[in-house]
Formats: C-alpha cells, structure tokens, sequence
C-alpha cells in the first residue's frame, strides 16, 4: 500500500548546518502519528517539510508516491492542510470567513464559490462545534476557539492529511483535551507535534527526534520507556499502569 | 514716493565728501541693513551676479574684478574683451571657498539668497569672519521682503532710483566718483528717452502684458514677473496692464489662468543657461504655439511674443537699454 | 444560510454596478468644472457635449481647450492616479500584512524624486531626458535595491519577512531622500530648488491627455491583477506561511502583485511628482466601509481612490485663490487626521 505521506532521508540545512538529519518515514493512511521531542529537535521545521513549505536539502517528501518538489502548490493545498502554531491576523474577520478560506485551493477566478462549499464550510463548522458562532467577530474569540476556527478552516480544505503544529499550545486542560478529542474524530491521516507525553499516548504512531535525528518510530505504548525518557528529556520518569484499564500515566520524578 | 525716499535714506549714509570728489576714506556705508567700513579703495573685487560685474565693467574697474559668477548671458559687448581676461569662478553660484581663495578686497551681489540670511554662498557674517566687506545691490532689498519666499515679493514697485544709487555706492567705494557720475547721467539720459518713446505709443489702458522668465518642466506652471519687479516698471512706463497681479517677485501662475486673462503681448526670457528645458526660448515658443490652449491666445496667434535677454528682467542696466527695444517693438505692433 | 448570504451580496453587487461608475462619473465633471478660473457650469457641459460629438455650438476656444485639454485630462489622470496608488497600498498591506505598508514605505517615490532631481539639477542627460523619466528611473532603481537589501537581509515569507521589507524600504527611502537633499543643496538656483520642492509634494498641473494614454492602462492593468488576485489577497489573512499552505504560488504571486504595485506607483510618481497618503488611507477607509474580503475591497479602493486624488486636486487649485498649492499637501493635511481616527476606530473595536 502506497503510504500517503513519505519522507525519504530527508535533511534540512540552513546555512551549512544541518536541522534535521536523515529523516525517513512513511505514514499510512488513516493512521495517526505523533511527534515529540525537546524544544530545538527540528519539529517545526520536519512539519515545514512534510507541508511543503521548506524544501528538503537532502533527500526527498513524497505526497502519495509523487515527489512534492514536483507538484504545484495547489495541488499540495488540495491533499494536505497545516494547522500552523500559531496563526493570527489582524483583519476584521468573522469565523465564517476564516473558514471560508480553507475552500481557497479549490477556487480560482474561473470556478466560483458553488454549492459544495458551502457543504465543506457547513460540515466544518460542524466538525468543530462552532456553528452557532459562525458570524462571531474573530477578535472576539478565546485561544481555545481560535484554535477550534483554524481546524475547521484546514477541515474544509478536504485534505487527506492533516498536519498539527503543538496545536494545545497556550491552552487550558480542556480546551487541550477538547482539541485532541477533535482531531481524534476526524478521519483522515493526522500528524500531531506535541509536548504532552499523555497526548502523545493517544497516538498510533510516535515519533522522536532529537538534535535533528529520529531516534524512536512506533507504537507509543513500546517506546515511551523510563530510559527513552530519561535519554531524550534528562528527567527520571516512572509508567504508573491506568487503575481502570485506560491509559497509564507519567509520574515525572526529578531531573536526570 | 516719500516711503521710499525714507527707506533710501535709512539705508544709505555716506561720509561728508564733495561732489564728484575723490571719497574721503575711511568710508562706512549700511548695505541692506548690514555695515561695512573701508580703509581704502579695493584692490580686487568679486562679483556673483552678471548685473553687478557689468556695473564694474562700466565704471572702468574690469582690472579689479578678481572673479566673476552667477552668469546667465554672454556679457555686454563692449565688455567682451576685458571680461575673456577675468577668471570665471562658477557659471552658477560659487561655492565661499572659492570666493576666498581670491582673497578679494570686496565681495558683491544683487541677490540676497546668494549673499544674505539664506545665502547660498555665504552670510554676510561669515564674510565678516573672514574680513572681507560684503555688498548688496540696494535694488534687492529696498521696498524688498526677501524672507518669505526665495526670490522674495516687492511692496514699491522698483525704481531705477534704486540702480542709480547702487552704482553711486560702488563708484564712491572704488574711488571713481566722477567715472561713476558720467555713466549715471549717461544710463538717466537714455531711460528718460525710452520712457519717452514708451509714453508717445499712447496705448490704450486695455493693452496687458505677460513677462515669462521660464519653468521648472515646460507645461507646468511657468515662472513670470509679478506686479513690482522690473517688467512691472517697464510695464507701468508703458501704460500697460500686467495680467499677474501677485507681489511676488517670480511667482508660478497656471497657463489656465494666464490665458483667460489673455494679454496681448507676452514677452520670453532669452538665456543661455539650460537648467530647465523652457530656458531655451525656442522651446518656449515651440509650446506657446503647440499647446492647444496657449495657441489660442491672441498674442501667439498675432504672434505678439518678443523676446528679451532674461538678465534684464532682474535690476541691472540692462533693464533701460530693454525697455528701449520694447518700446520699439511694441510700437511695431498693431495695438490701437 | 451561505444561500441567503448569497443573494444578499448579489443583490448588494448589483447596486455597486452602477453607482461606482456614477460616482467617479460625477468627480470627473466636478474636476472639469471647478479649477483656477471660473467657467460656467453650462459652458462646461456645452463643451463636453460637443466633444462627445453631440451637438454643435459656437464655443470660446479658450475655454474649450481649458475645459477638454486642461482640466478632464488632468482629471482623468487624477482619477486613475488616485486608483493606482490606492490599489498599490492595499496589494502592499495585504502581502506585508502590516497597516502602514504603501509604495512610500518601499523608497520607490523617494528613488523617483532622486531621479527627477538628478535629471534637473546635477543636469545628468539634461535634454534627452526629462524629469519624468528620470523619476522613472529612479523609482525602479530603488525598488529594485530595496528587494535586494531585504533579500540579502534574510527576508523571506512568512512575517519576518514581511519586517525586513519594511525595515528596507525604510532604509532605502532614507537614503534617497538624503541623495536628494545633498544634489540639491549642492546646485545653486533658488529656482531650481523651487521647481524641484513643487514636484517633490506632487503637482498636476503639467498634465495633457498624452499622460492619460499610460495613466488609463496602467490603472486598468492595476485594477485587473488586483481583482484576479482577490482570492489570493484574502489568503494571506493569516500570514504569508499560511497562504502557502492554502495553495498560493508565494514567489509567483507576491513578484507579480508587488511589481504591479511598484510599476503603478513608478509610473504615477513619473507623471505627477511624489503623493502621499493615498495608499495608506484609503485602503484602511474602504475596509471599514464595506470589509477585509478582496472581491469588495479592490473595485471599492479603486473608485475611492480616484474619486479622492480627483477632488484633492480640485481642493488644491482653489482653497488659495490665484495660487495652487502642491497637491502632496491637500492629501497629506486630509489624509494624516483620517488616518489617526482610523487608527483610533481600529482600537475601540
């Protein structure tokens, strides 16, 4: 099976140096993949790659077998939506029609707005609970609804991938959990960049980088030991199994 | 009249000295507010401005001018010869240090905005410094506010009087007051006969005229004379209209305006300074008779525009020798 | 809902389609009719009529010319002046997503006021060429400097690269300006330095109808980018990264949009000297009058834009009789204050 998404060896370098090193992986559909790893580990940068946006200085991103330096941007925008950390703006706009924008790679001045956009914003909106707020000013929004707005816009470009840049950052316990549950809901292939070792159990794949290099790629349950803990974060960990059965819990201990 | 006797008087004290005497130094005279003292005669002079140098040339002092600057004509023809001995110092303004490098005995101008409070060769205090007596032509400043705007705005309008006692003040300071006396009486006898002649055209009081000197791009607004300065005096001895009413010297009227106005005569200034691309009087009257409006004017359809050495526009000797061949010209016209 | 939404701005397009073309139409006449001498309002009309070759009638052929040659050129060229700044501000706020980005903030007036000074004083190529070309000139030659200063700098997409731009511009326009100011202090004539100050502050007054041959296309070419380009233009609502990942071609579309903004304001600077404020104000104007979304905001910062340069002008020729000021002064004295209560609007919302 072709996976949805492939990174082959892929580096970046900025200026000589190297962020990321030797990256390969390969996402399959449906599936979703976690990726963790210290402040400076090349997250951001490994999400710029797999959007698009930053082009590999080694090695190559694959977006459904085809090599994405060879495809035009609307057709990335068509297949792959990116939820970046932190998106603001400064214009009057309602939810509506932040929403609206996800529709862009589907518009051009030759095909105007038409029924199934409005379907894919209505669905959206839905999708994120924010239906009754469609016509809310976006200044008026807390951090969590802003958040919930920008999936919403990425869920009406219809991707097939779904690409999240810490998008709990600066938000409270529910609204992260909230947005997990969210993304969790939705379908379609989704890569999460997290800081919370408990989110990233909700996972089906993880993966760790360190220093530009992937260090552990699998299920979160197998890798997330006390000794990649203490090898990746410098902090003695213990795994406290779930009473009920559900997921265990980090008990984070002291600095290593 | 009688206030501009008093601002001559309060600008102009001489020592006692005699008639058409030798000056009795030492020589204390109040140029355009400023004062200046002198031991004796200069030995060396320089001159920024083509007015002031042919004034010296006149008074028979070429082999004092030292430097010369600030030229927008070749120079008279009688002078033709004895100016190709003096060093030309700019063809524009010259910077201070040139100007004391010839170390001259006396530094003079006819324009404040060269020598004055905004002077772009210098501040009379800084000629000061240098102790080198510094002297303006009374015409720039007598009756003349030159600080609200560059070329500054005429409350009286200019009287030959003005040029008469500049070139009284030079001849005393050089020490050839019976020289400096026959031009003068040479210069009054051919004014009084081109004012005659102006005045025996008896022209209607409908006859308007325009002075036009030039403009920063050929179809924007043009530079022309305003009412007070030396075309509004050939124009008053004349009995004609100036259709530009302003007190500015050289103010910027629309052509809009100018041609509603239409005056029957229009007079280019002529030059050989090439600045702006109007300064060539060809390019002026190519526009007066290609522009759609400007073609429509009675002057330029009767082709009534005459042409006049720019120089002559601003105080200078030139100005009565001009208003001659404009009399003469005009009365060439059909303007009954 | 998106339905009802649908028809409600429909019916609201269709208003617009004919009261823009009604209101610039309506400047136009006002720029024609009012100036520095007084012609009758029926005089005007008559000669109007007869150009349009309706009719016949005996007219004055000074006012004739005044009214075709002078006064509906010069307000045709303001009008699509006063579009091709406006339009230029709002592609450059929209791209650098920063409020106070217009052509002056990328040197390119300055470079052009560098230029034309160089053409009339330093006398570079005096006669061959004139002010307007140098000033062309000049504003290309600083665009062009300031994008490699910004490039070199680090400049990129994404919002640091939209800082550096600015930061560039900024550098790049002081310098001109300083270019400027030592050509001109170093030259002599108090005329000259006249001549250069009104052209610096921006003057119409030496506007013909060949003028409008580059003005109108340029203006149209300007309003058709901008309107081709209106879906991408709300894209970048949340910065150039994001527009990137919707699907925007951000090399493509930004050389394209920033260029037709420069070559407008180049082209505007070369006719009419150097005039501020109306792409910084107009464009913030219309976004409150009818909102962000660019399909509304283009053909709406068009038309306000004409219609403003067009009646600045008028202002400037008759606020002090027998005198025209320098019509960057009318639009900076109006344009400042609107400014500010924009910004102070901007902050009570």
């Amino acid at each position: 099976m072709t996976p949805i998404l492939e990174a082959v060896g892929a580096s970046h370098a900025v200026r000589g140096r190297e962020i990321l090193s030797d990256i390969s992986l390969r996402l399959h559909p449906g599936e979703t993949l976690g990726l963790i790893g210290p402040n400076g580990s090349g997250k951001s940068t490994l999400m710029g790659m797999m959007a698009g946006l930053l082009r590999p200085s080694r090695g190559e991103i694959r977006l459904e077998g085809r090599p994405m330096a060879r495809l035009g941007r609307r057709q990335i925008a068509r297949r792959l939506a990116l939820v970046a950390q932190s998106a603001e703006t400064a214009e009057r706009i309602t939810v509506r029609d932040a929403v609206e924008l996800g529709r862009t790679p589907w518009l051009g001045p030759l095909r105007p707005w038409g029924a199934q956009d409005d379907d894919a914003v209505a669905a959206a909106l839905d999708a994120v609970d924010m239906a009754h707020m469609a016509g809310r000013d976006w200044a008026s929004l807390s951090g969590g609804e802003r958040q919930r707005v920008h999936i919403a816009r990425a869920h009406a470009q219809a991707p097939r991938v779904l690409l999240l840049d810490e998008p709990t950052n600066h938000l409270d316990i529910h609204h992260q959990i909230a947005i997990l549950d969210l993304v969790a809901q939705l379908s379609v292939t989704t890569v999460i960049a997290l800081h919370d070792l408990h989110h990233a159990l909700r996972c089906d794949r993880i993966m760790v980088l360190r220093a530009g290099r992937c260090v552990a790629l699998g299920p979160p349950m197998e890798i997330l030991t006390p000794a990649l803990i203490r090898e990746i974060f410098a902090v003695e960990a213990e795994i406290i199994p779930h009473p009920g059965g559900g997921r265990p819990v980090f008990a984070f201990q002291r600095l290593a | 009249m009688p206030r501009l006797t008093t601002a001559m008087i309060a600008t102009f004290t001489l020592a006692p000295m005699a008639a058409f005497g030798a000056t009795e130094y030492p020589l204390t005279l109040t140029s355009c507010g400023h004062e200046v003292t002198f031991d004796k005669a200069p030995e060396s002079v320089v001159s920024v401005g083509q007015s002031t140098t042919e004034i010296l040339y006149m008074l028979g002092l070429a082999d004092k001018v030292a430097g010369t600057a600030l030229w927008i004509n070749p120079v008279l023809p009688e002078f033709a010869e004895a100016d190709a001995g003096v060093e030309r110092l700019a063809d524009n303004a010259p910077s201070f240090e040139s100007v004391l490098a010839k170390k001259p005995g006396l530094v003079v101008t006819a324009y404040e905005w060269m020598i004055g409070p905004q002077g772009v060769v210098g501040t009379r205090e800084m000629f000061d410094d240098a102790q080198i007596p510094s002297w303006i032509m009374p015409t720039e400043c007598v009756g003349k506010d030159n600080t609200q705007s560059m070329d500054g705005a005429r409350s009286v309008l200019f009287d030959t009087a003005l040029l008469y006692q500049g070139i009284e003040e030079l001849a005393a300071i050089f020490d050839v007051q019976d020289r400096g006396a026959a031009v003068i009486a040479d210069l009054k006898a051919r004014e009084a006969a081109a004012v005659e002649r102006a005045q025996a055209l008896d022209l209607p009081e409908t006859v308007s005229g325009l002075f036009w000197y030039s403009s920063a791009e050929i179809e924007i607004d043009p530079y022309v004379a305003g009412a007070n300065g030396v075309p509004g005096w050939m124009m008053s001895k004349l009995g004609v209209r100036n259709v530009v009413a302003s007190a500015e010297e050289w103010p910027t009227v629309g052509w809009e305006t100018i041609s509603k106005a239409n005056p029957s005569f229009i007079v280019a200034a002529e030059m050989n300074r090439r600045r702006f691309p109007a300064d060539d009087i060809a390019v002026k009257r190519d526009f007066l008779t290609s522009d759609p409006v400007t073609s429509e004017m009675g002057a330029v359809k009767n082709d009534r525009i005459l042409t006049m050495p720019a120089n002559a526009m601003d105080p200078s000797v030139r100005a009565i020798y001009a208003l001659e061949s404009l009399a003469d010209s005009l009365a060439g016209f059909d303007l009954k | 809902m998106r339905a009802r939404a649908a028809t409600r701005s429909t019916g609201r397009n269709r208003g617009w389609l004919w009261l823009a073309p009604a209101v610039l139409v309506a400047a136009l006449l006002f720029g024609t009719a009012v100036g520095e001498t007084r012609i009758p309002l029926a005089t005007v009309i008559e000669v109007l009529a007869v150009k349009a070759g309706l009719g016949s009638a005996a007219l004055d052929p000074i006012d004739a010319s005044v009214i075709w040659h002078y006064r509906l050129s010069r307000a045709v060229v303001a009008a699509c002046g006063g579009a091709s700044l406006a339009l230029s501000g709002l592609i450059l706020q929209a791209l650098l997503r920063n409020p106070l980005a217009e052509p002056y903030l990328l040197g390119i007036s300055a470079g052009a006021s560098t230029g034309a000074v160089t053409v009339a004083v330093a006398g570079i190529g005096a006669g061959l060429l004139s002010m307007s070309a140098g000033a062309f000139a000049g504003a290309l030659t600083a665009f062009a400097l300031v994008a490699a200063l910004a490039r070199a700098a680090g400049g990129g997409t994404g919002m640091r690269g939209a800082g550096v731009i600015i930061l560039a511009g900024i550098a790049g326009s002081q310098m001109f300006n300083a270019l400027t100011a030592l050509i001109i202090a170093q030259s002599a004539s108090a005329e000259q330095a006249r001549g250069i100050m009104f052209w610096l502050l921006g003057n119409l007054s030496g506007v013909r109808w060949p003028d409008s041959w580059v003005a109108v296309p340029m203006a149209a070419l300007a309003l058709g980018v901008a309107l081709w380009h209106a879906r991408a233009l709300d894209a970048f609502a949340f910065g150039a990264e994001s527009a990137a990942s919707l699907g925007i071609d951000l090399r493509r579309t930004q050389v394209l949009l920033i260029g037709t903004a420069s070559l407008a304001t180049a082209i505007m600077v070369s006719i009419a000297g150097a005039i501020g404020f109306v792409g910084l104000v107009v464009p913030h104007a219309m976004r409150i009058l009818v909102g962000p979304r660019h399909a509304r905001l283009v053909p709406a910062t068009a038309l306000a834009g004409a219609v403003f340069l067009v009646l600045s002008d008028v202002v400037s020729r008759i606020v002090i009789p027998g005198q025209v000021l320098p019509i960057g002064v009318i639009t900076a004295l109006v344009g400042a204050p609107a400014f500010a209560v924009v910004m102070i609007r901007g902050r009570q919302r």
